[in-house]
């Protein structure tokens, strides 16, 4: 399984794309104003689902993965889940260090 | 609405009372005082400042600083929208667009009282800390974006960022999109630390930016209908401002560098390089 957009009712606010573990959520690359998923890269995180302001996006229960394609992308969220965490950490010593400062 | 009275609002300049006064050319002082407030003058930044809340909700200058930043914005967001009423009405746009966007102002308006409102629960008032976006020159992803439109110094970067297609690929649907997550993530950090006014005025908020984000792609489809050329101009020009403001993050997306690769690769082989898009 998969997931994927509908197009109508989407207004390409980007939120889905941006909080996509593997970055298979395309709208540039598209050739047109629309978001897309490219299924091969979807692990089914679902985190997607709720964030989207339209509730445009539904489960592609026809898409069948590939094993193969399925572990690159698992490695890929991995990877992003990792720089995230990096990022988040960051952001939170900068925060104590502020506080620390003022206190 | 005639010609005359387009071009005399063009030239108006941004107002406010009190005077906008951008963070990006505060003084020494100015940035002392900030240190002193918040640990250091570059803390001033609305994502790290939720975290500061996060972390210290007892400090009430966090909050102060953070919701000011955020109702700067919301000024500035009246200043641009209402302009788009006026100048737009110089545009083969649909009179539908000059209503949403008169709609929008109004919105902003409702954004900026709710947020002054909150800032003066807080003890605060507006003019207190810098403004983050009102009365600031215009910025490098504005730049980029007219830049890569084709314009060659800051008066055609002007024209071309007054264009529909651009100004709401750019700013409806990149910059309120992005706003979601501001909104979205304030809103929550107001739930956490047990400020329900907070928290329910950046859930008002952000259900206005659905609705700005939806108005922007709306119209930027209709403008965009059979016209390919217009639909590319859109998508490179949202491209453009997302990739500067992911860059100036440290966070660009692969299907950002992927879109302008070929650019990248011309660009590096012009400086001598390898081509090699990274």
């Amino acid at each position: 399984m998969a997931v994927r957009i509908l197009l109508e009712p989407c207004i390409n606010c980007g939120l889905c794309r941006r909080a996509c573990p593997t970055e298979t959520i395309r709208f540039f690359t598209t050739g047109h104003r629309t978001h897309v998923v490219e299924p091969a890269g979807c692990i089914d995180c679902d985190i997607c689902i709720p964030i989207c302001p339209e509730k445009c996006i539904v489960p592609d229960e026809t898409y069948v993965h590939d094993p193969v394609e399925l572990a690159a992308a698992k490695e890929r969220a991995k990877a992003w889940a990792a720089k995230q965490n990096a990022t988040r950490k960051r952001i939170r010593e900068r925060a104590a260090a502020a506080v620390a400062a003022v206190r | 609405m005639s010609k005359a009275f387009a071009e005399q609002i063009r030239t108006l300049p941004s107002k406010r009372e009190p005077a906008y006064r951008p963070a990006v050319l505060i003084g020494p002082e100015e940035r002392d005082e900030l240190a002193a407030k918040l640990g250091d003058a570059s803390n001033y930044d609305l994502g790290l400042l939720r975290e500061m809340v996060a972390q210290d909700p007892d400090n009430i200058e966090f909050r102060k600083a953070l919701v000011s930043g955020i109702v700067s914005a919301e000024y500035a967001g009246i200043d641009a929208f209402s302009r788009k009423v006026a100048e737009w009405q110089q545009w083969p746009v649909p009179w539908e667009l000059i209503l949403a966007m008169a709609r929008q102002t109004w919105d902003e308006v409702r954004h900026a009282q709710l947020g002054t409102e909150l800032l003066e629960n807080y003890g605060g008032k507006v003019g207190e800390y810098p403004d983050t976006l009102a009365g600031a020159p215009p910025s490098e992803a504005n730049a980029a974006v007219a830049r890569g439109q084709g314009a060659q110094n800051e008066t055609q970067q002007a024209q071309i960022m007054r264009d529909p297609v651009i100004s709401l690929s750019v700013t409806n649907v990149a910059l309120e999109g992005a706003a979601l997550d501001l909104f979205k993530g304030t809103s929550e950090l107001g739930r956490r630390v047990g400020d329900d006014l907070m928290q329910l005025v950046y859930d008002y908020n952000w259900a206005d930016e659905v609705t700005h984000t939806a108005i922007g792609d709306y119209f930027v489809k209709a403008l965009c209908e059979d016209n390919p050329e217009q639909e590319e101009r859109a998508l490179r020009a949202h491209a453009m401002f997302e990739g500067m403001r992911e860059r100036l993050s440290g966070q660009q997306s692969s299907e950002i560098r992927e879109f302008f690769a070929e650019e990248i690769e011309r660009g590096t082989a012009a400086l001598g390089g390898d081509g090699a898009a990274r």
